[in-house]
């Protein structure tokens, strides 16, 4: 056989997408702004809508740059020609510590510990006494500061040293991200599992898991994913340039990463709602009841099936992975019922009876998502799209399925 | 009498190049010999899709179902035992060990699958170790055997593979 004559790497920094660029960011001002104005009307309702959008498109940036130091970690070669879709919306991160500012100042609205302006039960008001300690407005803030610094440093290096080796070739960048990889898978997997229990856990203060981090950060790190897979076959079948340095062998195994991934959030969703089940305890079983039951029992099981049993019988199939139409299909899906699974997780807090759709919802999904994309956008068109200076880009030029 | 006509290669590519040549020129029986992966060789000798995922699956499956029901009989039919007054059949409770057995079926039947089946275990011997230069298959040289019953076709399969660009060719001849 003789040796596949290698894609040109050496593209010039996109330089389409400039019209998506302003669209996306038009739309989020747009829709920032519309939700401020049902903020106006219901804070309420307005401001957990926000905190859904914000929570997603802030999963999806924090999963890109767990799965760039993931494979930084693993010493992968495999990647590294798509390294540069994570390692841009891994650095979008300081956007997000921005567009917390308004969840910040209608804190009172979303989270009951914030001001229990409702005359509470004597236990309820006991409890949340024993929590004042950890749950106040002083420290939360002070806790949300210190993970968008850690968050913003690792999103920001890791693409900053990538980019400086795009110049000099040097592999000492490569040695370094490598050696501060572990340590911040550490590091995120902790602030992750802190920031969800501040953000999510807390929507319903009495109530407590510790393995619900985990489930939100896997679950984010799936949606990541399945960007990922999304952005590769978008591109591949996009017939541009940087599609001929993706080969189907690299999407296959965004594919398998997707489906691995995929079983590892019904792990563990399934290991938190089997031990309250089999626990069977009064202050465990709360946040479950609300959330299987009347309008809620059918999400949930919407989420069983469309986030996994479903995916994960697709995703079983090698020809599917290897299709960019069937796995782009699959991964957009996975973005949706992402989004279900974060309604479910916020919404229940509040509304027992009705599923409390709100106009909102699609404003502030539209508003956070479009300056996300935007920024991400951005920050795509000022450097090379391929890693040229990495050290292993031609191993993941030529690497095929073993 | 099966006869094994052996060509060996010392550069991978163009161990890969030669096979997908007499391929085309419709040679059978051809096989591929190695000490390491050869990327590209299956797609050379046209091998049809491994069956290991099929057989894992199966195993899979079948796992998971014994697995459950085992429970189920045992917790529900046989042994009833009332803890806390949860209900003997728990579907949630019995998710883990059904996870397990599927997992633990899947592997042990792509384990005995393969030796037992693809690999043919029990035999131990296959006729091409009576070469002795044939060993270097284990070391740093590459090898490809067409398969023929046909002694007179053996002069042809020869003059093939030198002209595929094997450096040695010779023949084995099943002795038993």
């Amino acid at each position: 056989m003789k040796p596949r004559a290698l894609p040109d790497t050496n593209l010039p920094p996109y330089s389409g997408g400039r019209k998506e660029m302003i669209g996306a960011a038009v739309a989020g001002a747009a829709g920032l702004l519309l939700t401020l104005i049902g903020a106006a009307f219901s804070p309420q309702r307005a401001l957990l809508a926000y905190l859904i959008a914000w929570v997603y498109w802030l999963g999806l940036a924090i999963g890109a740059i767990t799965l760039v130091m993931g494979h930084h970690a693993a010493g992968a070669r495999w990647n590294v020609s798509i390294r540069r879709f994570s390692e841009t919306i891994g650095a979008t991160i300081p956007l997000f510590a921005v567009l917390f500012i308004p969840l910040l100042l209608g804190a009172r609205h979303v989270w009951f510990w914030v001001s229990p302006h409702e005359p509470v039960a004597k236990e309820m008001h006991e409890l949340l006494q024993h929590k004042r300690p950890y749950l106040n407005l002083g420290f939360f803030t002070l806790r949300a500061v210190f993970y968008f610094a850690l968050w913003t440093a690792f999103g920001w290096l890791l693409r900053a040293w990538s980019l400086r080796q795009d110049d000099t070739a040097d592999p000492a960048f490569t040695v370094r991200a490598r050696w501060w990889s572990p340590p911040g898978l550490l590091l995120f997997a902790i602030t992750f599992t802190f920031g969800a229990f501040d953000w999510l856990m807390s929507l319903q203060p009495t109530w407590y898991s510790t393995i619900f981090g985990l489930y939100i950060y896997i679950g984010s790190f799936v949606s990541s994913v399945a960007l990922l897979c999304l952005v590769i076959t978008g591109v591949r079948s996009s017939g541009s340039p940087l599609g001929t340095v993706i080969s189907v062998d690299q999407q296959h195994n965004a594919g398998k990463l997707l489906f691995a991934f995929t079983v590892f959030w019904a792990y563990m969703a399934f290991s938190q709602y089997m031990l309250i089940w089999a626990g069977n305890l009064p202050e465990e079983l709360q946040w479950i009841v609300v959330r299987s039951r009347g309008v809620w029992r059918p999400v949930g099981i919407l989420i069983l099936v469309g986030h996994f049993v479903v995916p994960f019988f697709l995703l079983l199939s090698r020809d599917l992975k290897r299709s960019p139409p069937a796995l782009g299909g699959i991964a957009a899906w996975m973005l949706v019922i992402h989004y279900i699974d974060l309604y479910w997780v916020v919404m229940p807090a509040v509304e027992g009876s009705s599923l409390g759709l709100h106009w909102t919802h699609l404003t502030a999904f539209v508003g956070v998502g479009g300056l996300a994309v935007a920024a991400a956008l951005f920050l795509f068109r000022a450097a090379r799209p391929v890693p040229v200076g990495d050290p292993f880009l031609q191993d993941s030029l030529r690497y095929v399925q073993p | 009498m099966r006869r094994f006509v052996l060509g060996q290669f010392t550069e991978a590519a163009a161990c890969v190049e030669a096979v997908r040549k007499l391929r085309e020129q419709g040679v059978p029986g051809l096989d591929a010999h190695s000490p390491r992966p050869m990327h590209g060789i299956d797609d050379a000798l046209a091998l049809p899709r491994s069956k290991v995922p099929i057989v894992a699956l199966t195993g899979g499956v079948l796992g998971a179902l014994g697995g459950y029901s085992l429970q189920w009989y045992l917790n529900s039919k046989a042994y009833p035992i009332n803890v806390g007054s949860r209900p003997p059949h728990g579907f949630w409770t019995n998710i883990p060990i059904t996870f397990e057995s599927g997992v633990l079926i899947a592997v042990l039947s792509i384990f005995f699958g393969s030796i037992f089946v693809f690999f043919g275990l029990p035999r131990t011997y296959h006729p091409l170790f009576e070469s002795e230069r044939f060993r270097t298959a284990c070391l740093d040289a590459y090898w490809i055997s067409a398969e023929t019953g046909d002694e007179n076709a053996v002069p042809e399969l020869e003059k093939k593979f030198r002209e595929a660009g094997a450096h040695k060719v010779h023949t084995v001849v099943e002795r038993i």
